[in-house]
């Protein structure tokens, strides 16, 4: 079930303030609740939408049944149903994850506009930071309103029209953010190098196997080692298992894959049990609590 | 760190100590020296174009074989899930999956699951790089709207994804883009999305990554459409388990599986060049065509001898680490 209006019509405006109100009802509604109370209320929404998803993967799947088709029996009505609501849980739950966005900016604001209020210790970081983000957001939202909506939209598709709005949005989101970001992560590269250095080392067994591993897989991505190594085997053969890519291959696909595979199976379990919980409403803490 | 001023030491704990020190004071020596040299080793290589011998890997090569059978003119949904932090490798990935599917005339939906700033780096890499380059060679540059369109991001990848799997119309129901007139439309009235109803009208979903966000789209969709991952080297290993299962049809790591993609756009695979020969091949494959001439290298090329020069100064770093532990080792026996 979906509800359309076209864009800019007043029956969009209308349901979107009616949403509005019925959210901020709603929260209300729960945060006046009594706890006691509160709790029923979230075990029942909590059950029902992950009932959807668990109903939609085990009830059995009409084959080459589109969007447009009318469903022809009880089977295909309730698969079709299914797969509409999960679409509609999946946008309600994409709508509650993106209240996540505005939580965080609401703690960082509250945060460090507390230290800065009271001129704690290094109180000038937050203040660069709420200064970066306010700025962001205002430029952000200003040049993105100048090309999508503004009157000269279509102008501005092209770089060589921006405006100085435009080219300081890009300034702070190419020219500061990102670079900045390489820049971290490029500082990666001095921690690995200094850990080769100082914990590499050959105290045990295991460890020297962890090394000759490591240096196997690192000089197989090398491919100027791998071309020369490789071309004093040939390329058939009992000998041509001693190639350095198929000693590296050897190591990934019977050594490592199958330990991230049991890993993965070990999580994977772990997530279904608590998947479970959560689902039921049997883990303690949150709402429970 | 203190060091202890007197060099003739008294009892037999203090030499232990000054010793220890001193060791520890040449550790921070050589360190220095290590980081000096990376900083060198791994900026003046790309000042040189140095083509360094390379042979593609099964992944790769499955990957630009799923890559190259996608029909021309075809609309292709790419997750973009990186950013500029992983520039050298992710960035390497995006713009040789972009050259190819721009070659074919391919439409690109692009989302992310991972990032919300990941969508406007894949725009960014278009409008600032891509197509440049296209119009300096006189082809046409990709539109948003007519060529590709921005989806945004998503915050609930699994919510989404699972959407996406049930009923793809529905998952983007509301979404909207700017055509070529500047008005506000519908993203399935673009020429990218209008032939799309479900997933299975799709024939591949590529993922690039630098973080595990490939977990959800895999356990969603792998199997309802093909799937091709581009990762970074970290996630290699986590990625290659859905390789080697085959529920993705061609899997790039790394910096290696930049070059790797770059020589197969050179060279095809089993594909005769001009002069008759084939430059790559691989057993058992049937023939794939490169782009022979074209712009096919870039950061794949450019960065792999500064990755040579790095995993040997840290294969050297862990030699004169364990052989110094050695030496110190002895010492203290003395």
């Amino acid at each position: 079930m979906t509800f359309s209006f076209p864009n800019g019509s007043s029956g969009l405006y209308l349901a979107l303030a009616a949403t509005l109100i019925v959210g901020f009802l709603a929260m209300f509604a729960m945060m006046s609740m009594p706890a006691r109370w509160r709790r029923p209320v979230v075990a029942t929404c909590t059950f029902l939408a992950g009932a959807i998803y668990v109903a939609y993967y085990l009830w059995p799947k009409p084959q080459a049944f589109g969007p447009r088709d009318i469903p022809q029996n009880f089977s295909e009505s309730v698969g079709s149903y299914l797969a509409d609501s999960v679409n509609v849980a999946g946008t309600i739950s994409t709508a509650l994850t993106t209240f996540l966005l505005g939580l965080g900016i609401y703690s960082l604001v509250r945060i460090h506009g507390r230290k800065l209020l009271r001129m704690q210790k290094d109180w000038g970081f937050s203040l660069v930071l709420l200064i970066s983000m306010v700025a962001i957001v205002i430029f952000g939202y200003w040049s993105y309103w100048q090309t999508k909506f503004g009157p000269d939209a279509v102008k501005l598709q092209l770089s060589s029209n921006w405006t100085w709005v435009n080219y300081t949005n890009d300034f702070l989101f190419d020219g500061l953010l990102q670079q900045m970001e390489s820049a971290m992560f490029s500082i990666i590269a001095f921690y690995i190098l200094s850990a080769a250095y100082r914990a590499f080392r050959i105290r045990s067994v295991e460890a020297t196997i962890l090394l000759a591993s490591a240096l196997i897989m690192m000089l197989s991505l090398m491919g100027a080692v791998e071309f020369i190594w490789n071309s004093h085997l040939p390329a058939t053969g009992f000998a041509a298992n001693f190639q350095i890519t198929e000693i590296a291959r050897w190591i990934r696909d019977t050594l490592q894959t199958p330990g991230i595979r049991a890993l993965d199976f070990g999580i994977g379990l772990g997530a279904l049990a608590m998947g479970l919980r959560l689902w039921l409403s049997l883990e303690r803490g949150g709402v429970s609590a | 760190m203190d060091t202890p001023q007197d060099p003739v030491a008294r009892t037999a704990e203090e030499v232990q100590v000054f010793e220890a020190a001193k060791i520890e004071k040449k550790t921070h020596q050589t360190r220095m020296i290590l980081f000096g040299l990376l900083i060198l080793c791994s900026t003046i290589p790309l000042f040189l174009t140095l083509g360094v011998p390379n042979k593609p890997t099964q992944s790769t090569v499955d990957l630009y074989s799923t890559l190259m059978s996608v029909p021309d003119n075809s609309t292709v949904l790419l997750q973009t899930d990186w950013t500029l932090s992983t520039r050298g490798e992710s960035g390497g990935e995006f713009e040789g999956l972009m050259r190819v599917l721009m070659r074919k005339n391919c439409k690109i939906a692009l989302y992310s699951m991972s990032d919300a700033q990941a969508p406007q780096v894949a725009i960014d890499e278009i409008a600032l790089l891509l197509n440049p380059e296209r119009k300096a060679k006189g082809e046409r540059e990709y539109k948003a709207w007519d060529d590709y369109i921005s989806l945004g991001f998503f915050p609930n990848a699994e919510g989404e994804t699972a959407s996406m799997a049930a009923n793809l119309r529905s998952a983007w129901t509301g979404k909207k883009a700017i055509d070529v007139q500047g008005q506000e439309e519908d993203v399935f009235q673009s020429p990218v999305l209008k032939n799309v109803q479900t997933i299975a009208n799709v024939p591949l979903v590529v993922i690039i990554t630098a973080t595990n966000s490939f977990n959800v789209l895999i356990e969603r969709l792998a199997g309802k459409v093909p799937v091709i991952a581009l990762v970074t080297g970290v996630m290699g290993p986590e990625s290659n388990v859905y390789y080697s299962s085959k529920q993705i049809q061609g899997l790039a790591i790394g910096m290696k599986g930049v070059y790797d993609l770059e020589t197969m756009m050179e060279e095809g695979i089993n594909s005769p060049g001009k002069d008759g020969k084939v430059a790559f091949e691989w057993p058992n494959h049937p023939p794939v065509a490169g782009f022979p001439g074209e712009t096919n290298y870039g950061r794949g090329k450019l960065y792999f001898p500064t990755l040579h020069i790095d995993m040997t100064l840290m294969i050297l770093a862990v030699i004169f680490g364990n052989v110094g532990m050695f030496m110190a080792k002895k010492r203290g026996n003395r």
